[in-house]
């Protein structure tokens, strides 16, 4: 594949055909005189178009026939000149009345921003690769109002989880919608473990799209906004449009290449302590790494040495070697597309290939997309479009998180004596494991490189359309598209690994697809000259297939044989689902006077996940977009250049997963135990079945979401200053939810309509550009998002419902009356002191009654985006700021109850006395504590007895600087002496910095769950996240 | 118009999508079934009973009654964390009791050829009643499992719930006794006893004994009923013992060594993961009973750890629990004929039955000392005959000792019969008081654990769930 990569690059330098075509070039000023740069200059009629460069020059091939070129800027009057007779033409934009922005809405139907009565952000293509991460979900981080983006771990290709306006659902439909050119996206994550227990986060469905093959971004953000979509964007939709083909200015063929390489490293480094070496009370133990409760450290001579036995003295390794251990990851991220289009036809093709090796050893992905985007003019009445793309992700080495799997390295793994080099070699010639610390735990690098954590995964998103004008206002488009998704996964443990010493393999695949068509009719008409209506009505079939074989083998006897007949004990599995739903809808656009614009919608489901009775369902929404500036004839003199309130009120029905209402005994293989001490089936021969332990529900309901939005879109100082303002409120009722009932009655749960989810919030953006000059332009953009959840009611006796489950005594629970909580177990604590209660017999913290800790989710979340232009120089930063929200740190347990960081210093020689607590005197009265605890290793050890879960629960506010990129573009008077119509060099760095957080010794950011559940707020053993710097070239040409 | 004809032919083709309807009638999951024989059900209910149990109550609350000296996560301390508590509760009454009562539904429905199946179901839903209320005393029995007429079940006091089980293995006795020749077999779905009946209502008379024992300690009048049961069959050979196999193979073994190989390595005795509690011991050392050479290994004599104490790393460090119980294909024990011999003795020797205690005490030692000693399917470890002749005979006879002593005796080897059975040890300990227990150091009760408190689960949904009583609480039977 690579060897194809670089060979499509040579054949691209070789590629420029040659079109006879008429050039037209020319400047676009502002009224100023000031060049305007990056102003579309476009073939009308046609996709042939071009930007202007930081002089405002361009240059555009016109094809034969065609004589008006449209010129848009944002902010700027759009203009539109006849160049039949000239060949050089110099435009001066007025600075807008009209805000002519188009945005892609539901459906990929385009329509002016004006005309919205909802919020929705687009994010054009350069935006997501101008600091590339290797995941397009990351790079909206901190761009986008009312959307919030979590890095889940450092693994290469690991998910993201996305919420829009906050968390809506209790029963997991928090998800938002993915459409890539019209056509809905599975945005999966799919685990192969449990999502705790050696947890690999292989990445969710999205993150394969190629940011260099996105053109633009949306974000649907209410469900007025999605309400065509319906309840599969109920959580809000992200459209995703991707590039067409265009010629270069000079008419051919226009190629593109952009490439990045990158440095990935440790992004927190823990505050590890040097001075105590590792072993336990003090005493010297080789055998204890990661435990460094030993004697201090000061070079003295040990009879064994950590791992290799040798006598010698003590060293002090800095930072506990994690940054030799982890390594230096990198990542080439190329692509290369060629695109020409004239007014017949125009196609992309585009090939992009990500390398990445991670900073675990022996982790790396590799991803090839080949896309190709193409469309023909038949005629002027018939238009088709076809797509496809081809992913190709393979990965290695994907680290576990989690517990209960040797795989797991935290960075709770190191010791500060010992040099991670003494693990090199970590097998012998006969097979064997060395270089352990014990003979019963395992050499990382043992882990690292003989047990392996595969994924082979191939992707085809295919979308056909077909679109038909009969009439100059009556159009018809049918579309059909394919999302087909091929994942298979291999997870391994070499025999002769320390808890599982028998070896063992898991065998996953699964394929995923989704067919969708849409035929849509769209018809408008102008009632007056001052009113006029926009019809459109559509039909809509989608159908998800889900097919999942696999295997689980244990004990076997050649050590890299990895077939079936090789182990001891296989388990098979196989699973299947399938739901189809049809949809019709319609909406209806009222326009007065250009600026007032009332949209209603409606749209009616048939599901096949529902009872035949309640299978049908309908939903309406009204939307409404007025621009008083213009109704008041406001010319724009006075401060406010423009002004738009908007309001809507959009209904939503939604259905649920498939084979939910019958009553089954399901074929059972394994019978569960504490600690994941599973037995198997057939046991002793024998088969076995169980009842499901769910009731069925009676009559279920599609739940039905209902949502309000008002906002105002604000521009001052001749769209200077912007303002961007919206307040929501959504009520999710009729929530199919499987309600936990009394276990008592045989069954756990009933899956019922039950409870209401209340989420309110409000978002702004704030944009701004302070200077706007020849030679510097600086924008500034301030985006704050705030959404409360509210778990208004659950059903009569419920006070909570489960959502997610970890260890250690933490559950994130919907509460009534509350939000999306962790519960956990707290400290025992003097009611009217709040301090905790001490033990007097041992100096230890009691426990207290579990209860719940606060929300999970962020209080707010904020992202600073700067860009300055300085000449042929740009830089861009962004900050992102999540405020509130709490996170249970079992890395920060671990790395404190093994005396690993410098906090846990204090009093390290003798009796450790825990100030805080009082004891109770036994008469209602308390006194400062008086009991010491033998040491400081029992002090910090016994903060998490009894599963107390409080020590560990932190505030997850963070600050992070995001990203920076610097830009420099080689300026035209050089360009023109090359073959190049375009050429930058720039930076760019991805998590530059932590600039405030209150979790200790990791990344407040990162997750146990991975994007696929909604496991917020519980970290345990996470791969660490990375810090990434890098620099890229893009040319065209 | 060549392509207005592939258009109109394309929305055809798009419209022809068969009926709606059809089309929406696919949602039966082809891999679940609408109804399965009880012999598949039940050997899910015997697994899973049995595992969740050896790794939820087995190797996480050996320590209470102190037959370990420490365990993971243990809650020995007082704290029964939701975990512990509700895991236990979903297998017993969601995994187990939700699918027997199922199995015995559909038994009724067959008729009397299915007295086997409805008698079996009978069995294991006292056991598990039985096994409910000895950890929380009072449970739902007489409205649970039956979420249509009582979506919120009352919760039952402890004597309902033990004398409602002994009803249902008197119902379960008589079904068998009611068994017609044409039959379904059941000797697939029973792991136990491979369909054989007669074995079934010998365990299920012994069941009711070992429940009457415990009502008995709050009230006498069930003495009666005892003498009866004691008329009937019971288990009293070590051939009849109530278990459920493990075998040495990868998933299908004990979860006791499991976990040691697990999370720590080859075999408890290097790995050093269970040691034996401070009394079971001393109890054993001190009365030089060979059994201590088949449940523990002690090489430099060091002892028991202590009690709530985990053995320090190294080998030599202390008594750990023998590879001959802690290994891959050791069964899960349900019930030993020893323990009804040690009954039998107990209630000669209080006058309730008649006949020769001794002779019930001396057959109890027999019956278990033989057990360890090579009758437990796959021992590695034996006793000879002659040694365990000679030890029986060499201990002082209990009419030697007295009334109090002898029962302490008796208690004493109750106790020491109960191991690897920590729902029965406990139960042991806090109807006897034998031997006393101290609580374990850094404990937040006075006592040693009494009861669990109810799961987290329950209380949020059942609004009848009782509040918690402090954890070392007694319950009903304890005097």
């Amino acid at each position: 594949m690579r060897i194809l990569f670089t060979l499509m690059i040579f054949l691209g330098f070789c590629t420029s055909a040659m079109y006879a075509q008429r050039t037209v070039t020319g400047t676009v000023l502002d009224p100023a005189g000031e060049a305007l740069i990056g102003a579309n200059v476009l073939v009308q009629g046609t996709d042939v178009g071009t930007i202007t460069e930081i002089d405002g020059s361009f240059s555009i091939g016109v094809p034969a026939g065609s004589s008006i070129l449209v010129i848009s800027y944002t902010g700027f009057e759009t203009q539109e000149v006849d160049v039949s007779t000239r060949s050089q033409i110099d435009i001066t934009l007025n600075e807008g009345e009209l805000l002519d922005e188009i945005v892609v809405t539901a459906l990929g139907i385009e329509k002016e921003a004006k005309s919205l009565g909802y919020g929705i952000d687009q994010i054009d293509g350069d935006e997501l690769t101008r600091a590339r991460s290797d995941n397009v979900i990351n790079a909206l981080q901190g761009k986008v109002t009312g959307v919030s983006i979590t890095n889940t771990s450092g693994n290469l290709g690991a998910s993201s989880k996305i919420l829009i306006r906050g968390a809506t659902s209790l029963s997991g439909n928090n998800d938002p919608l993915f459409v890539i050119d019209g056509i809905p996206m599975n945005n999966d994550q799919i685990a192969s473990n449990s999502r705790i227990a050696g947890s690999r986060d292989f990445g969710s469905g999205a993150s394969v799209i190629n940011p260099d093959d996105v053109e633009s971004m949306s974000i649907l953000k209410g469900a007025a906004a999605t309400a065509l979509y319906g309840a599969r964007a109920a959580a809000g939709a992200v459209i995703i449009t991707t590039k067409r083909g265009t010629s270069s200015k000079s008419g051919n063929a226009q190629v593109s290449i952009n490439s990045s390489y990158r440095l990935d490293d440790l992004f927190v480094v823990p505050d590890y302590q040097q001075d105590y070496a590792q072993g336990s009370l003090s005493k010297y133990d080789s055998s204890a790494i990661g435990f460094d409760w030993g004697p201090r450290n000061v070079g003295q001579q040990v009879s064994a040495l950590p791992v290799t036995g040798q006598p010698g003295a003590l060293t002090r390794v800095e930072d506990n070697g994690i940054k030799d251990f982890f390594k230096t990851g990198f990542s080439a991220i190329n692509n290369f597309a060629i695109s020409d289009g004239n007014e017949k036809m125009d196609y992309r093709v585009s090939l992009g290939a990500l390398n990445q090796t991670g900073i675990l050893p022996g982790a790396s992905l590799d991803r090839y997309n080949v896309s190709l985007n193409a469309g023909v003019t038949h005629s002027p009445m018939l238009k088709s479009r076809f797509g496809i793309q081809f992913i190709k992700t393979d990965s290695e080495g994907t680290g576990a998180s989690g517990a209960n799997d040797p795989n797991i390295i935290s960075v709770a793994s190191f010791s500060s004596t010992v040099d991670p080099a003494v693990y090199d070699p970590w097998i012998d010639e006969a097979g064997n494991q060395i270089n352990a610390a014990t003979p019963t735990s395992n050499n990382p690098l043992w882990i690292r490189n003989e047990n392996r954590n595969e994924r082979d995964d191939s992707r085809v998103l295919a979308n056909m359309s077909l679109t038909f004008t009969p009439l100059d206002r009556l159009a018809f488009t049918a579309k059909v598209g394919y999302d087909f998704d091929n994942d298979n996964r291999l997870i391994t443990n070499r025999k002769g690994t320390a808890q599982r010493i028998d070896g063992d393999f898991r065998i996953d695949k699964f394929n995923n697809t989704q067919v969708n068509t849409d035929i849509i009719g769209t018809y408008s008409m102008d009632v007056s000259d001052d009113f006029s209506v926009a019809a459109l009505a559509g039909f809509n079939y989608n159908k998800r297939e889900f097919e999942r074989e696999g295997l689980t083998a244990t004990s076997l006897l050649v050590p890299e044989l990895f077939a079936p007949g090789n182990a001891e004990q296989t388990v098979p599995n196989r699973a299947f689902s399938e739901q189809v739903l049809f949809g019709a809808y319609g909406s209806l656009d009222f326009t007065y006077k250009d600026y007032l614009t009332v949209t209603v919608t409606g749209r009616n489901d048939w599901s096949s996940t529902l009872p035949a009775n309640n299978r049908s369902y309908f939903y309406p929404s009204v939307s409404t977009a007025f621009v008083f500036t213009d109704a008041l004839g406001l010319d724009g003199s006075g401060p406010l250049s423009y002004g738009k309130l908007r309001a809507s009120y959009a209904e939503v029905g939604n259905d649920t997963g498939p084979y939910q209402l019958d009553f089954n005994f399901f074929p059972i293989t394994t019978a569960t135990g504490q600690y994941g001490l599973n037995v198997n089936f057939p046991f002793a021969g024998r088969l076995a079945f169980s009842k499901g332990n769910t009731v069925p529900p009676e009559n279920l309901l599609p739940e039905r979401q209902k949502s309000y939005e008002v906002g105002a879109d604000l521009d001052f100082f001749d769209y200077r200053l912007g303002v961007d303002f919206s307040y929501f409120r959504t009520e999710n009722v009729n929530q199919i939810l499987a309600l936990p009932i009394p276990q008592t009655t045989g069954f756990g749960s009933l899956l019922t309509n039950v409870g209401q989810v209340n989420t309110t919030g409000f978002e702004f953006t704030i944009d701004a550009t302070p200077i706007r000059t020849k030679n510097l332009t600086w924008n500034t953009t301030i985006n704050f998002s705030k959404a409360d959840t509210k778990v208004a009611e659950l059903a009569e006796g419920v006070d909570r419902v489960l959502l997610a489950s970890a260890f250690n005594s933490v559950q994130v629970v919907a509460v009534a009356g509350g939000g999306f909580e962790l519960l956990g177990i707290p400290f025992l604590r003097d009611t009217i002191s709040g301090r905790p209660i001490i033990n007097p017999n041992d100096g230890t913290r009691l426990a207290g009654e579990t209860r719940t800790f606060g929300s999970v989710l962020p209080d707010f979340t904020m992202g600073f985006v700067n860009n300055v232009t300085i000449g042929p120089v740009s830089i861009g930063a962004t900050v992102d700021w999540r405020q509130g929200g709490i996170i249970r740190s079992s890395s920060v347990e671990a790395l404190q109850g093994s005396g690993l960081v410098t906090e846990t210093l204090i009093n390290r020689e003798g009796t450790f006395l825990d100030t805080e607590g009082v004891i109770d005197n036994g008469d209602g009265t308390f006194r400062d504590n008086d009991v010491p605890l033998v040491s400081s290793q029992a002090f910090w050890g016994s903060l998490n007895d009894n599963s107390i879960a409080e020590a560990y629960i932190f505030d997850a506010t963070f600050v992070k600087l995001r990203e920076i990129a610097v830009t420099y573009s080689f300026p035209q008077s050089i360009i023109n002496k090359t073959f190049f119509s375009n050429l930058s060099v720039g930076l760019e760095a991805r998590n530059v910095a932590l600039l405030y957080s209150k979790v200790p010794h990791i990344d407040p950011e990162a997750s146990l769950f991975g994007a696929g559940a909604d496991g917020f707020g519980v970290e345990r053993a996470s791969v660490p996240s990375t810090r990434s710097l890098g620099v890229n070239i893009r040319a065209t040409f | 118009m060549n392509f207005t004809k592939i258009f109109a032919l394309s929305l055809l083709m798009l419209f022809t999508v068969s009926s709606c309807d059809e089309a929406l009638d696919i949602n039966t999951n082809p891999l679940v079934a609408s109804a399965a024989d009880p012999n598949v059900v039940l050997p899910f209910v015997f697994v899973q009973y049995s595992n969740r149990h050896v790794t939820e109550l087995g190797t996480r609350m050996m320590d209470v009654p102190q037959h370990f000296s420490a365990c993971f996560n243990s809650p020995r301390g007082g704290n029964t964390s939701s975990f512990l508590t509700g895991n236990t509760w979903n297998m017993f009454y969601t995994q187990v009791l939700g699918n027997l009562v199922l199995v015995e539904e559909d038994a009724i429905e067959a008729g009397a050829s299915s007295n086997n199946i409805n008698a079996i179901a009978k069995v294991l839903k006292a056991l598990s009643f039985f096994e409910l209320s000895s950890i929380w005393e009072s449970v739902p029995f007489t409205e649970a499992l039956d979420g249509a007429t009582f979506p919120s079940p009352q919760f039952d006091d402890q004597e309902t719930v033990f004398r409602g089980s002994v009803a249902l293995l008197d119902e379960a006795m008589a079904l068998i006794d009611a068994i017609p020749d044409a039959s379904v077999n059941v000797s697939s779905g029973d792991l136990i006893y491979g369909g054989d009946m007669s074995l079934w209502r010998r365990y299920a008379n012994s069941l009711k004994i070992r429940i009457l024992m415990m009502i008995r300690n709050r009230d006498t009048s069930v003495d009666s009923q005892l003498s009866a049961a004691f008329s009937q069959p019971v288990i009293d050979d070590n051939t009849q013992a109530a278990l459920v196999r493990y075998f040495d193979t990868p998933a299908e073994s004990n979860a006791y060594n499991r976990l040691v190989e697990a999370f720590f390595g080859i075999g408890n005795e290097t790995q050093g993961v269970y040691a034996p509690g401070e009394p079971l011991y001393d109890l054993l050392s001190e009365a030089e009973d060979p059994r201590l050479a088949t449940l523990t290994v002690d090489p430099d004599g060091n002892g028991s750890p202590g009690n709530g104490t985990f053995l320090p790393f190294g080998a030599g460090a202390g008594a750990v629990i023998s590879e001959n119980v802690i290994r891959n294909d050791v069964p899960h024990i349900l019930m030993l004929p020893s323990e009804i011999s040690f009954y039998r003795a107990e209630l000669t020797l209080q006058g309730v039955l008649s006949g020769d205690a001794q002779s019930a005490f001396d057959t109890g030692m027999a019956q278990i000392l033989s057990f360890w000693g090579g009758q437990i399917p796959g021992a590695r470890v034996g006793i000879s005959t002659g040694a365990i002749d000679a030890f029986i005979g060499g201990l002082p006879s209990l009419a030697s000792l007295g009334q109090a002593n002898a029962l302490t005796t008796v208690h004493e080897q109750l106790y020491l019969e109960s191991f690897l059975r920590p729902i029965v040890a406990w139960n042991t300990v806090r109807r006897t008081k034998v031997p006393a227990l101290d609580p374990p150091p850094g404990t937040t009760i006075s006592t040693i654990l009494k009861r669990f408190n109810y799961p987290p689960n329950e209380v949020a949904s059942n609004p009848n769930t009782p509040a918690n009583d402090p954890t070392d609480t007694p319950m009903w039977f304890e005097n």
